[in-house]
């Protein structure tokens, strides 16, 4: 018998998908223009912080100049917005990687658990929800906001592997959510499962029956399992007869399929994933999103930037190491580049039904989990905010002194229309309320 | 260093248990042991220990040492003995008050809580841990679904033989004979023989041998000069592939020619690149993920057809690895039936408790869970005819498909179907299905969907004893479900004495799907995912790169087989074995003289090799990219070797070398930043043993001398016991652990956590210390103590064990079993 190969199984779902007659490209069936327009948000993430010196615009204010990272957002400099003097102070359990990153949407301490860091500080989860999350359950909760999915987390080249290094979107304490960097399985989950949608169906009745059969038999404890499991069987119900009610307004051919999942096609991956991420909002099947390359103290090997070494040790090597420097320069250029990639591919599609681009609606954020590399600090966090997402006066460099991020994220939650929220991830550390964004 | 540095700042006092939280989640259900706990309370109640506890301790640590809120939060639970406790009280307790419980008080209070709640004994009286409802992890899956699958090609999981290579068959066409040339000739003049002879078959010839790589430069030659023409023949090479490692694997060949792979399986090739495209080299790379330990049929194609030369290459990347020709000790003549290899990605498990298992459930999981049944459903699907043994058309079709569907649920379930569940799940599908192949195609979805399937305890109280003896020893030793034999004496009722299950557990010891499941032990307890991504200062270092890293994991990996499937299998071996794995490229960097191209076994001139202790993969591993690292070593050694549990240290200080006068050895800088009392505590246990390996730098290569000064590896180290140990170096370090009751206990759990994936004081709160027993009274047989951990799950609650306890002295008998749900 011939194994399966993956690919040509996505390739198989994927066209067949594709070729259904309700994925055709069918106008707007929402017709009027929403009472309120639709906000979204994007949060992109990169590892092993920044070089602040090549980073951060040397002026305050709406004149200011881009350094040599951030040029490729040029051509939205309008639309930008930078926050100098984010502070990440979360302390506790876990080194300053792992809090760096698990710690970064949520602003609440690590768990105690058994994961080492660097010299053994050990920690578990995340103790409470991501702010993506909190949005993701706030806009779910209104019916003239919620969406498919809800949120939806992508992924490039993140290693498989589940620890705090690696996931930053929470459920809740204890609940990390993986991102997806494979964009077959992406294209699937879009639009795939539509193939064998009603063997599912079939089954999936017998599954939530021979699940409850079996739980009659076990303790309290493991019958709590199996009921958490007849719960995401009766999600995977749902989601499976929610999408042929939707009209698919752009619709996105398959991937290409020749692209293997290996760190030299990255750069391809990063594409893929941000088209199918635009693709994503353009159809309305989320408002939240997440887009995470790599993970923290990710050791990932530019080659298609002419660099050998793994990005997390070059980011310990000394300010004055200036190959070294130069080389973490184009890393996080290229970064940029990404990011730029994703607001222009925003701008050049109208808002459907509404008014202006995508990019006008929407407000990417692109942060990373420390200040600087080799330093490991967690003061100056990367805040690149782009778009009209949140209606705040872009074209602006900001700072402020040594602002909690908690307060960033209430900000966020704000704009987004969440004001019921007053205090996010660590209490004591929102006292000073939202951050003012102007 | 994949992570970065930094030290504890605050005292450690006592050590806490892996499982603790997870028996905290448990309740204490049933009359009898809430009674034996009450006596057990109020025996101790009376303890001289405990009324000095009470007035001193019980503030900051609370009545039962559940720990105090913002005192001293950290439960007292650890694996130190009563004297090693009674020091650490009389040295550092009450905090802030040192010195007021020293002597028989602090001997007292040592004896008392030991008892009350410190022990495991003590745990497992107060808190019974009993095993989680667990699924199957990502391994398990991929391991259970290849085997399923595979239950229908017998032989796909035959043992490769002893013999390596490929078999390689070049066919072509015969040099013509001096009379054929004549004849030729005769006829270019008449265009009617000229014709006759053109529709005569060429002679062909064909040459036969097994290549052990893959590596033909025949330039403008055939294979066979003197008998084979050079202008048009074909190459094959036959066999399989041993994959090493789950993981994906690049395959390359280079070749001017047509050239075509096939891995598991023929239908598909994985790189087809059969039009050549002029005369260069091309190299054509594809990839594949594939599961460790299984061999995988491979067929390389080639054809030159008026190429002015022909070659040929078969290299691969695999998974930790570089990119090599694949070599011979990968490659078997014999070819293995094909196998299904799952390729949807599964999240990582959760790792919190310190080892991957199968006790949470996520979303994602459950879609994975999803695709993944549709992958699967549609190989079968493909494939079906085949698989149930029967054609399409064929008069009894129908029969064979219902056949097939109902003992692909028995492989999966791990037991037979009752009448019942064969009318829920076989027929009613076949009934409302509107062909039988969708019937069979939702009986595999649903199949792979099941809880009996997902959860292989679940459905314990309507497995009889045989198949749920041969469940949980396919999954101990291979994580996967039980081959063809082992169901066969589970369903003839030949799993139900603890002679015939061992005897059971002993044949599939050999089994490759074993050697693979320890090879995984090796890389989670040596933490060896941090080796694979150490990278070093290109200026200091510049043989450090990812070859020689590779190089250093198949060293280590040499060692860690010869030592494990040696006759005598002996863990102190791993520990003290003076000899090491080197290449030539090894041996230049490690200044040892290597004659042949392969491994050979060296004794370093230097005299301190210690086995894993100093195998250059791990010391490269622990320490940073210029500079040694003797925390990252020496908790090391505390967690991995010497067994000291570390508790989680909560405030931390970043270890930075151009603080420090950079005159100062590596020992000296580490000593003055951990100088202070609240250090102590971890780092007296930590530096000393970190301190022993300093005659190694950051690769791990032997020294002398660091910043021109000697290097100083000699310490004294105070062991559990209270004894003070001088040790010289590493090797005095691993003499010691080999003959630690305390290393030997916290290897034994890391293994048992390991093998079977839940906390060994749910098979109750003896099941450690009599294991650690067993494996002593073995000679300290890894390969032993295996079988021995697979037994202890596979026969727990079943027959067999109540015989197992019946015979045994009444001390041995735990006393907290869990009751069987």
């Amino acid at each position: 018998m011939n194994v399966m190969h993956r690919r040509q199984f996505m390739r198989q779902l994927g066209v067949s998908a594709a070729s259904l007659p309700f994925l055709s490209c069918l106008p707007s069936l929402t017709g009027a223009p929403e009472a309120r327009r639709r906000q979204r948000v994007v949060i992109m993430f990169s590892p092993n912080g920044t070089l602040p010196g090549e980073f951060w615009p040397d002026q305050e204010g709406e004149d200011f100049q881009f350094k040599s990272i951030l040029e490729p957002l040029e051509p939205f400099k309008k639309s930008t917005l930078l926050l100098k003097g984010v502070y990440n102070r979360i302390v506790g359990d876990g080194d300053q990687h792992m809090r760096g990153m698990s710690c970064l949407l949520t602003a609440s301490k690590l768990l105690p658990g058994n994961i080492m860091g660097g010299g053994g500080q050990p920690a578990g989860w995340a103790g409470s929800i991501s702010i993506d999350q909190e949005l993701k359950r706030f806009l779910q909760s209104r019916p003239e906001t919620r969406t498919r999915f809800g949120s939806m987390e992508f992924g490039v080249a993140v290693p498989n592997r589940s620890d705090p290094w690696t996931r930053m979107s929470y459920l809740g304490a204890n609940q990390p959510v993986a991102p997806v960097d494979d964009p077959y399985q992406m294209f699937a989950k879009m639009y795939g499962q539509v193939k064998d949608r009603d063997s599912l169906l079939s089954i999936l009745d017998d599954v939530k029956e021979d699940l409850r059969k079996v739980s009659g038999k076990l303790s309290a404890w493991d019958k709590q399992m199996l009921e958490q499991h007849v719960s995401l069987v009766r999600k995977m119900e749902q989601e499976l007869s929610a999408p042929l009610d939707q009209a698919i307004e752009h619709v996105m051919p398959p991937p290409d399929s020749g692209i293997e999942l290996i760190n030299d096609n990255t750069p391809k991956i990063s594409r893929v994933q941000i088209d199918l991420l635009v693709n994503a909002l353009a159809n309305d099947m989320t408002r939240v999103a997440t887009l995470q390359y790599m993970r923290s103290v990710g050791q990932a090997q530019f080659r298609w930037l002419g660099i050998e070494e793994g990005h997390h040790s070059l980011s310990h090597d000394p300010d004055d190491n200036k190959e070294s420097f130069a080389k973490l320069q184009k890393i996080n250029q290229w970064f940029a580049g990404e990011f730029a990639y994703m607001a222009q591919r925003l701008s050049q599609l109208p808002e459907p039904g509404g008014q202006g681009s995508m990019l006008d609606n929407t407000l990417l954020i692109w942060t990373n989990e420390l200040g600087k590399g080799n330093s490991h600090t967690h003061e100056n966090i990367p805040m690149v905010l782009v778009g009209g997402g949140a209606g705040l006066k872009m074209g602006r460099s900001l700072r402020f002194d040594k602002a909690p991020h908690n307060r960033l994220w209430l900000s966020l939650a704000q704009v987004m229309g969440h004001s019921e929220l007053t205090t996010f991830g660590q209490p004591d550390l929102c006292v000073d309320g939202p951050l003012p964004l102007g | 260093m994949t992570d970065c540095p930094s030290v504890a700042q605050r005292t450690l006092l006592f050590q806490t248990c892996g499982y603790w939280w997870v028996s905290a989640l448990f309740l204490l259900t049933g009359l009898a042991l809430a009674q034996q706990v009450d006596q057990g309370a109020q025996a101790l109640a009376l303890h001289p220990g405990a009324a000095i506890y009470r007035k001193m301790c019980a503030d900051c640590h609370g009545l039962q040492g559940e720990g105090v809120r913002d005192k001293h939060e950290d439960p007292l639970v650890g694996s130190r003995s009563v004297a090693g406790l009674a020091r650490l009280i009389a040295k550092t307790m009450p905090e802030g008050k040192e010195g007021t419980c020293v002597g028989a008080d602090a001997d007292a209070v040592a004896a008392y809580i030991y008892d009350a709640f410190y022990s495991p004994v003590a745990q497992a009286r107060i808190r019974p841990v009993q095993e989680s409802l667990s699924r199957l992890t990502v391994a398990q899956y991929q391991n259970s679904v290849a085997d399923l699958i595979g239950r229908f090609t017998p032989g796909f999981d035959t043992p490769p033989k002893e013999d390596r290579g490929l078999r390689t068959v070049f066919t072509g066409f015969a040099i013509p004979t001096p009379e054929e040339i004549e004849e030729k000739k005769a006829a270019e003049a008449d265009p009617i023989k000229r014709k006759e002879l053109q529709k005569k078959p060429r002679r062909p010839e064909k040459l036969e041998r097994v290549d052990p790589v893959v590596a033909v430069h025949l330039g403008a030659e055939s294979p066979a000069p003197a008998k084979m023409i050079a202008e048009e023949f074909q190459g094959r090479w036959f066999g399989s592939v041993i994959a090493p490692d789950t993981g994906m694997y690049e395959f390359v060949l280079k070749s001017e020619n047509g050239v075509r792979l096939f891995v598991n399986g023929t239908k598909d090739p994985l790189i087809d690149a059969w039009v050549s495209k002029g005369s260069e080299v091309r190299e054509e790379r594809k990839s594949i993920f594939l599961l460790s330990g299984r061999s995988y049929r491979v067929l390389i194609e080639m054809l030159k057809y008026k190429d002015k030369s022909a070659s040929l290459e078969f290299w691969w990347k695999k998974p930790h690895g570089v990119l090599e020709m694949v070599p011979q000790s990968n490659l078997v003549p014999q070819e293995v039936r094909p196998s299904v290899v799952v390729g949807t990605v599964i999240p990582a498990d959760d790792r919190s408790d310190g080892y991957e298992r199968g006790t949470s459930l996520s979303k994602e999981w459950d879609q994975s869970m999803t695709t993944a049944a549709l992958e699967v459903a549609s190989a079968v699907e493909l494939d079906l005819d085949n698989l149930a043994g029967t054609k399409a058309g064929a008069p009894e079709r129908l029969e064979k498909l219902k056949a097939f569907a109902k003992r692909f649920a028995e492989t999966a379930f791990r037991r037979p179907l009752s009448a019942e569940e064969e009318g829920w799940v076989i027929e009613r599908n076949f009934q409302k299905a509107p062909t039988p192949s969708v019937a069979v195609k939702r009986v595999v979805l649903f199949t792979l969907k099941s809880a009996e399937f997902l959860y292989p305890e679940v459905s314990r109280a309507e497995m009889r004893d045989d198949f749920l003896v041969a469940s949980r020893l396919a999954l101990a030793l291979w994580d996967s479900i039980p081959d063809a034999a082992l169901s066969k004496a589970a369903s003839e009722g030949k799993l139900h004495t603890k002679e015939q299950v061992q005897k059971e557990a002993r044949r599939m010891l050999s089994d490759p799907r074993t050697k693979a499941k320890l090879r995984g032990f090796f890389q989670v307890w040596l933490d060896l995912e941090r080796a694979d991504h150490a990278s070093k200062d290109a200026k200091e270092f510049p043989d450090f790169d990812e070859t020689l890293r590779a190089d250093l994991r198949q060293s280590l990996f040499l060692f860690l087989d010869e030592v494990v499937w040696s006759e005598a299998s002996d863990f102190r071996r791993l520990l003290t074995g003076e000899h090491v794995w080197l290449n030539k490229r090894l041996g230049k960097v490690y200044g040892e003289k290597i004659e042949s191209d392969g491994f050979e076994k060296v004794v370093p001139v230097h005299g301190q090799s210690a086995g894993l202790l100093t195998h250059p993969y791990l010391l490269s591993a622990l320490a940073y990219n210029r500079t040694t690292s003797p925390i990252h070593r020496g908790v090391f050694l505390s967690r991995s070797i010497v067994g000291v549990q570390l508790k989680n240290p909560s405030v931390a200080v970043a270890f930075e070398d151009a603080k420090f006068d950079p005159h100062l050895t590596m020992r000296e800088k580490v000593s003055s930043l951990t100088k202070s009392v609240s250090c102590a505590g971890c780092h007296g246990v930590i530096n000393p043993l970190g301190f022993t390996l300093e005659h190694f730098d950051a690769i791990g290569r032997f020294r002398t001398q660091e910043n021109q000064k000697l290097v100083d590896s000699v310490v004294d180290f105070e062991s559990d016991e209270g004894a003070r140990v001088h040790f010289e170096g590493p090797l005095d370090v691993a003499r010691h652990a080999a003959g630690s009751k305390q290393a030997h206990r916290e290897f034994v759990r890391h293994f048992f956590h390991y093998c079977i994936k839940q906390p060994p004081a749910a098979f109750g709160g003896g099941a450690l210390d009599d294991l650690t027993e067993g494996f002593a009274s073995s000679g300290f047989s890894v390969r032993n103590l295996l079988v021995e951990i697979a037994l202890e799950k596979a026969l727990s609650g079943t027959e067999a064990a109540v015989q197992k306890v019946a015979l045994q002295s009444p001390q041995s008998v735990p006393t907290s079993t869990p009751p069987h749900p």
